[in-house]
């Protein structure tokens, strides 16, 4: 067994494993930390920023699922401060893309959408940017709509580190970045896919939705994945 | 380890000078970064072409998302044939205040290209003889207007100069 670690979160002192992140821990305690980017069983990543935490003693914030559990933490989870950065994030987030909750097979069932609706985001203050992104329908089970895409690379991650199969990556960079199978080829086309549709169970969006099912089928398990994982002996 | 589920490309036909680089840098950390920077080199016309990135997943057993994702994310890889010469022009914050955009479309406009994005990292004229770059900054601030022509620094440019350098090269 692993060194336990004390820590405080929200003034409540609470125990740890030394290795733990502070988002597991928070989340195993009750706490809420909103996370778009984050999925039980998959290795933190950082992507998202909404998970941000303070950390008394550090002036600036931390995303809670990349800070690893120290002896001795004060951790503060919600906070006026928090809010407004958390609003904002979103905020550009929704921006970014083309977000069409009413036309969207995900609306109802979608992390984002609830997430905006949790954080308080009624309107967005950033310029939407409008991009013309293309719809990708070559496989045969699943759709990709990049209009849907907030590049949170839960399917990358998952298709790599659950799967084995490598066929996601997020290519290019920075607001060019982009979801791509293999090569930037068409998924339906791809040689390493086999068609296991975890990444479609993690899309915390649209972005990634299943062929010919109304929007209630296309509701997500993204806790499949941690079943899975823990199944096969925890994450590696 | 090679791939055995990532087929080789139609055109990658055994290459013992790529082999060579492979084997010298396989399995390092940051080896593909390496790789994929020397057999750039030792293309002809200085890009990856896609039998290439194909040919190194290959060999490397690199998953093909990941080696594109590494292609795609670095601006110094080029996935298109790039001109004979290449006129990189600084688009930072200080060069943008002394002009550099004017020196970015009139190179354009010398060369005959019609591509306008200025937010367009390469473009090359359809004859492969010049590739127009930006940059970021080239970290010569004091002597904005920085442009690179041929691996040359050329600093404190304006468009009669320029216009001098790249006309020597055109002849």
């Amino acid at each position: 067994m692993s060194k336990q670690v004390k820590l405080k979160i929200d003034g409540e002192y609470v125990t740890a494993e030394a290795g733990q992140m502070v988002l597991e821990v928070a989340r195993a305690n009750g706490k809420f930390i909103p996370a778009l980017c984050y999925i039980d069983g998959l290795k933190g990543l950082g992507a998202c920023r909404l998970c941000l935490v303070e950390v008394t003693g550090i002036g600036r914030l931390l995303p809670a699922c990349t800070t690893p559990v120290q002896d001795g933490m004060s951790i503060v989870t919600s906070s006026p401060r928090l809010a407004e950065c958390r609003k904002m994030i979103m905020e550009l987030l929704l921006s970014e893309r083309n977000h069409i909750c009413s036309v969207c097979v995900s609306n109802g069932n979608c992390e984002l959408q609830t997430l905006a609706a949790e954080l308080g985001v009624n309107h967005v203050q950033f310029p939407y940017r409008y991009p013309k992104l293309p719809v990708d329908a070559s496989h045969e089970r699943f759709v990709v709509d990049h209009n849907r895409c907030v590049l949170c690379s839960r399917c990358v991650r998952v298709c790599r580190e659950v799967e084995g199969a490598n066929t996601w990556s997020i290519i290019s960079r920075g607001i060019n970045a982009m979801l791509a199978a293999d090569l930037n080829e068409p998924w339906g086309g791809s040689s390493s896919c086999t068609n296991c549709g975890k990444c479609f169970e993690a899309c915390p969006t649209g972005a990634i939705a299943m062929k010919g099912k109304a929007v209630g089928e296309n509701a997500k398990r993204a806790e499949r994945i941690a079943r899975l994982v823990n199944a096969r002996g925890g994450a590696q | 380890m090679p791939n055995p589920n990532v087929p080789l490309g139609a055109g990658a036909k055994p290459d013992s000078q790529a082999d060579a680089v492979i084997a010298a840098h396989a399995g390092a950390p940051g080896g593909l970064l390496t790789i994929l920077e020397k057999l750039q080199e030792l293309n002809r016309h200085k890009y990856l072409p896609i039998e290439t990135l194909k040919y190194v997943a290959q060999k490397t057993g690199t998953p093909l998302s990941q080696v594109y994702s590494v292609a795609t994310f670095y601006s110094f890889f080029n996935l298109e044939a790039q001109g004979d010469h290449t006129v990189c022009i600084c688009r930072g914050t200080a060069c943008h205040a002394r002009g550099s955009r004017n020196l970015l479309n009139n190179t354009k406009l010398m060369l005959g290209i019609t591509e306008r994005d200025s937010e367009k990292v390469s473009v090359t004229t359809p004859d492969k003889h010049f590739t127009v770059r930006t940059v970021a900054c080239f970290g010569q601030c004091a002597l904005a207007p920085v442009v690179e022509v041929d691996r040359e620094i050329y600093g404190r440019m304006n468009e009669r100069e320029l216009r001098k350098v790249v006309g020597k090269i055109g002849e």
